[in-house]
């Protein structure tokens, strides 16, 4: 399988793969989430699994399964831990603990290494019988409401190790923290390359003529992503170069504030016929990927954000992405070279007519971004990083390892 | 005829590993400064030319104050600090710790980076692995270096001046030590690790062996016009 990606990942990374598996050859990696499908979790899971049996790893992923208090428990506790106020009470707390016991004695947890991802499976610690346990943390926990933090943190501080997505999301738990950046799979469906009659298939879909420039931001309708401001922008851009802009995301079920933003941006939009507001159903990965390739320049203008995987997707198809500087996106647009950061409506407009009054510039740095993403945030990195990080806990205080 | 030893290249990889520590002001960065692991200097510092876009700093302090601080002139004075000059990483620590203690000398209450954007100190376990390429003499030499990752440069040429001491490269040490060429090794010595990012550094090196490479065999056919 490791094959797949020979030409995509850089070598390096493949054959330090390959030596780190040559090690851990038969050893057992378990790993424990709350969804089967769904999410950014899953979708990586799904990939990791097969690429870890083929290095000869014996790689399982077992899934908590709750009722619906517990999700509602731990829906509040994810709110929580990235800010928000929310009440969970002690009997809330209970039921959460009760049911990852419940859990514990279903699913079988012997393993070498055990990898826990997110706050929901993290109880699971108190029922640990061997191996190496590391709870992998991919949210926002670096301002959390305290008293949550608190009591979940009775559990993290258990595990070997963690592993945070962004070294500032990290706390000082007194274990080993890594940070391991999180990545995408060049050959899924939203990043593989497409045939041109698959691009086509998707412009005729959604009637997007290619006469002219296209600016592009996909991204669910909420306010954080700013799709008011990115209007704002595409029309201070309008008055000096001919353009289209294409804002294009899923209606965010989960979220009551997604209708009304829709309807604002509907709004404020008018009858302008250049700009498409596509509503995508969930599903739509080949029709991002053809748009990501059509647009000239992508924007993701948020005003917060978690990492930010749709500005590695974008840096991948090789365009420039100009990007509020929030979040996990400056550690992706290095200002000036992969795309531009922003930190405003007037800085977002400056930046799109430079680069499309510069088409050698915006070639230049789309060719820098994707070899920034082919370098730094390929599925194939993220396992030799969960690699190491299992290899070097079993080589615990040395902080050079040769191979 | 005694072999020749080949060259074997080899890269390293890091893991990050956050210390847990972070500061939100020149006065806090100092006193962390002063305190955390070697590992956390180093990798700051040295391990800030592994970063492979421009160079307008030279280490995470010094970008840290010029970009979220906005404290040009602290900037500026530790970008000028050149990690390389230092036998060791204590010694580098003093004087990171020298110039920011100047600098709050002269502009005591200096402005705090906003929430979010403090500086985090992080170390990293660094594995390193052979790359499955070896060069017997130059002209093999000079191939792989075209081919090789710039995480192998890193190794070799940055990496490797703390690794054995001496502040000497593996590149221009295997060329002096195994193919007797001093005057190739000390023109390799002779560029700058700081001042070049390892792109830059990569095309000098090239450089400088395809004209020796050219320039022996050169030689070869100003003896064959002889016979």
């Amino acid at each position: 399988m490791l094959d797949l990606y020979l030409g995509i990942s850089p070598k390096s990374d493949l054959i330090l793969l390959q030596m780190l598996s040559e090690r851990l050859n038969k050893r057992s990696f378990l790993h424990v989430n709350s969804t089967r499908a769904g999410g950014g979790v899953a979708e990586i899971l799904q990939r990791m699994l097969p690429m870890l049996e083929s290095l000869g790893i014996h790689a399982r992923w077992e899934v908590i399964e709750g009722d619906e208090k517990f999700f509602d428990t731990t829906k509040k506790i994810h709110n929580a831990l990235q800010g928000k106020e929310e009440i969970i009470t002690k009997d809330m707390w209970n039921h959460y603990f009760e049911i990852n016991r419940k859990n514990a004695f279903k699913i079988n947890l012997e393993a070498d290494a055990v990898l826990i991802h997110d706050p929901q499976p993290a109880p699971l610690i108190e029922f640990k019988k061997t191996g190496t346990w590391i709870w992998r943390c991919h949210i926002d926990v670096s301002n959390p409401q305290k008293r949550v933090w608190d009591h979940l943190s009775r559990y993290c501080k258990k595990y070997d190790a963690a592993i945070f997505s962004v070294a500032k999301f990290a706390r000082a738990m007194g274990i080993d923290e890594f940070v391991i950046l999180p990545s995408i799979d060049p050959l899924s469906e939203k990043n593989r390359k497409l045939t041109e009659q698959e691009i086509n298939e998707t412009l005729n879909k959604f009637q997007i003529p290619l006469d002219r420039n296209v600016i592009l931001q996909v991204s669910r309708f909420d306010r954080f992503k700013d799709p008011l401001g990115v209007i704002e922008a595409y029309r201070t851009v309008k008055k000096y170069n001919d353009c289209i802009l294409i804002l294009a995301g899923s209606p965010a079920t989960d979220d009551p504030e997604g209708e009304i933003v829709l309807n604002e941006v509907r709004e404020y939009a008018g009858n302008d016929p250049d700009i498409y507001i596509l509503l995508l159903p969930p599903f739509s990965d080949k029709d991002i990927n053809a748009l990501q390739r059509i647009a000239t320049i992508i924007l993701q203008k948020s005003l917060k954000e978690g990492f930010g995987l749709t500005v590695t997707e974008s840096l991948w198809k090789g365009k420039p992405v100009i990007g509020g500087a929030v979040g996990g996106i400056p550690h992706q647009i290095i200002h000036g070279v992969t795309g531009f950061l922003v930190h405003s409506v007037e800085g977002a407009a400056f930046r799109i007519r430079q680069l499309l009054s510069n088409p050698g510039m915006a070639k230049s740095m789309g060719e820098k971004a994707r070899e920034y993403v082919r370098n730094n945030f390929l599925i194939t990195r993220q396992v030799r990083d969960y690699l190491s990080v299992w290899h070097s806990m079993e080589n615990k205080g040395l902080n050079v390892l040769e191979l | 005829m005694e072999e020749i030893k080949p060259f074997e290249f080899k890269q390293c990889v890091s893991i990050l590993k956050s210390t847990g520590k972070k500061a939100k002001n020149i006065r806090e960065l100092r006193d962390i400064i002063a305190k955390v692991s070697e590992e956390c200097i180093f990798h700051h510092t040295y391990q800030y030319f592994l970063k492979g876009h421009v160079l307008e700093y030279t280490s995470d302090f010094a970008h840290w104050a010029g970009e979220s601080l906005e404290e040009r002139a602290l900037s500026e004075q530790l970008s000028n600090i050149d990690p390389y000059d230092f036998k060791n990483i204590n010694d580098l620590r003093n004087e990171l710790i020298n110039v920011i203690d100047r600098y709050l000398k002269e502009f005591p209450e200096p402005r705090a980076a906003m929430p979010g954007d403090e500086f985090y100190f992080n170390e990293t376990i660094t594995l390193i692995f052979p790359v499955g390429i070896r060069a017997r003499n130059l002209a093999e030499f000079l191939t792989a270096i075209k081919y090789i990752d710039l995480g192998s440069m890193y190794y070799h040429f940055y990496e490797a001046r703390m690794r054995l001491g001496g502040g000497i490269d593996d590149f221009s040490r295997w060329i002096e030590e195994t193919l007797w060429k001093k005057e190739l090794a000390e023109k390799i010595r002779a560029i700058d690790p700081f001042m070049h990012n390892l792109e830059k550094i990569k095309e000098h090196i090239v450089s400088t062996v395809e004209d020796e490479v050219r320039k022996d065999m050169e030689v070869i056919d100003r003896c064959l016009t002889y016979i």
